[in-house]
């Protein structure tokens, strides 16, 4: 992840079926070090899992830098799986903004 | 990034149906008493092994992570053993009513995610089990929570034996349930297949378990038009069955068929996904929309 610092991309957590208040501590526990949504739901499913229909963790979801969904695991894809898509559309972005006017 | 790959399984694990009592033992065992011992015997040989599993956790302690996907995978290898003793009660009493549980119960293990062949053993009453089906059940009223239960799974078998249920079985409820299963199983199926593609791991566990001539043949379908049919099956089960229909949980077709439908128009490979608004771990409110121009990994994760 270290490498991927300067460049466009972002990894942004949901926590589902959490609590708010702990999530802090939640996350320390769990060695979750980037921005995550508190999905609330004592039930075990918040507003933000049941718009997005999940069935189980981990889920993932890759999105291009147009905001469209690109790869889409219910599960955990390989660590090569995963390393080649973020690489293929990160240099993706990175082509488009230089193309783009400054 | 490691958090992501050592996440958690959520596996609902139904044992609950499995209480039963073996009827007097005098002269020989009716079916149904043949099905109450059998439905006990892996009962027994769970709970047992569970607790072997449990005895080196003091109380009140956690299962290291390990060791409770072997916990899953004991469930999974008990009841797979069991299956075939179920197929053949129900081959010797095609007629008796405990011929259908027998069979329900010897499938209702669905394999969601792949545990190993090694881990879990194989299944081998699946296909019997389903022939079955089909030829002495396919008019039950009894199945509709079969279809729904199967649809989360990825065998060859559940797919001929929805699309069998929902043409020929008698009952309203049955069909609509299995419109609903058939949509799912179809748009779960191709999203399996995205994991397999990626990962010759779990490419293997696939094969191993469903067979790699079925795997070979879903590698080479059309995904374009599989989406399709699930989409067109449940506009098909909002318009025959929609407001009318209820299902066992309570819910109409259309409640549970509309998220589904979001799902196939909005949150599949190509469309822009919806944007979410929330708190963070801060309190501080934010948008994925905000993250727009980047290229974003958005990872779902529960507390193990």
């Amino acid at each position: 992840m270290q490498t991927l610092k300067d460049r466009p991309f972002a990894l942004i957590g949901v926590n589902v079926g959490g609590n708010a208040k702990n999530l802090k501590d939640v996350m320390t526990k769990e060695d979750v070090t980037w921005r995550t949504f508190a999905d609330m739901g004592d039930a075990g499913q918040g507003a933000i899992a049941a718009r997005w229909n999940l069935t189980s963790t981990p889920t993932l979801y890759v999105l291009d830098a147009r905001g469209v969904i690109r790869h889409k695991w219910l599960g955990a894809p390989g660590a090569e799986a995963l390393d080649a898509a973020l690489e293929t559309l990160i240099r993706e972005a990175e082509a488009d903004s230089e193309k783009a006017p400054k | 990034m490691r958090r992501v790959f050592a996440g958690p399984v959520i596996l609902a694990l139904s044992w609950s149906l499995l209480s039963a009592e073996v009827g007097g033992q005098d002269g020989p065992a009716t079916p149904a008493e043949q099905y109450k011992a059998l439905v006990k015997e892996s009962q027994s040989r769970y709970d047992a092994a569970q607790k072997e599993a449990f005895k080196s956790v003091p109380k009140g302690g956690v299962l290291p992570d390990d060791e409770r996907t072997a916990l899953v995978g004991l469930a999974y290898r008990s009841k797979y053993e069991q299956a075939p003793k179920l197929v053949g009660l129900a081959e010797r009493y095609p007629r008796d009513p405990v011929a259908l549980d027998a069979l329900t119960e010897a499938v209702w293990q669905v394999n969601t995610t792949p545990y190993p062949v090694e881990m879990v053993g194989r299944d081998p009453a699946r296909p019997k089990a389903f022939e079955l089906l089909r030829r002495d059940h396919i008019g039950s009223e009894k199945l509709g929570p079969l279809c729904e239960r199967i649809s989360y799974g990825f065998g060859a078998e559940y797919e001929p034996f929805l699309r069998d249920v929902l043409e020929k079985n008698p009952h309203k409820e049955v069909r609509a349930q299995a419109c609903l299963a058939l949509a799912h199983f179809l748009g779960n199926r191709s999203l399996k297949l995205d994991l397999v593609l990626g990962d010759p791991k779990q490419a293997r566990e696939f094969a191993d378990l469903y067979g790699e001539e079925y795997l070979e043949r879903l590698r080479r379908q059309d995904r374009v038009k599989a989406a399709e049919e699930a989409e067109a099956l449940l506009v098909r089960a909002m318009r025959d069955y929609g407001g009318d229909v209820k299902l066992p949980d309570g819910e109409t077709v259309a409640e549970k068929a509309e998220p589904e439908l979001f799902g196939l128009r909005h949150l599949a490979v190509g469309k822009t996904a919806p944007d979410i608004e929330g708190q963070d771990q801060d309190g501080v409110r934010f948008k994925l929309s905000d993250y727009r121009g980047k290229v974003v990994l958005i990872d779902f994760w529960s507390e193990v």
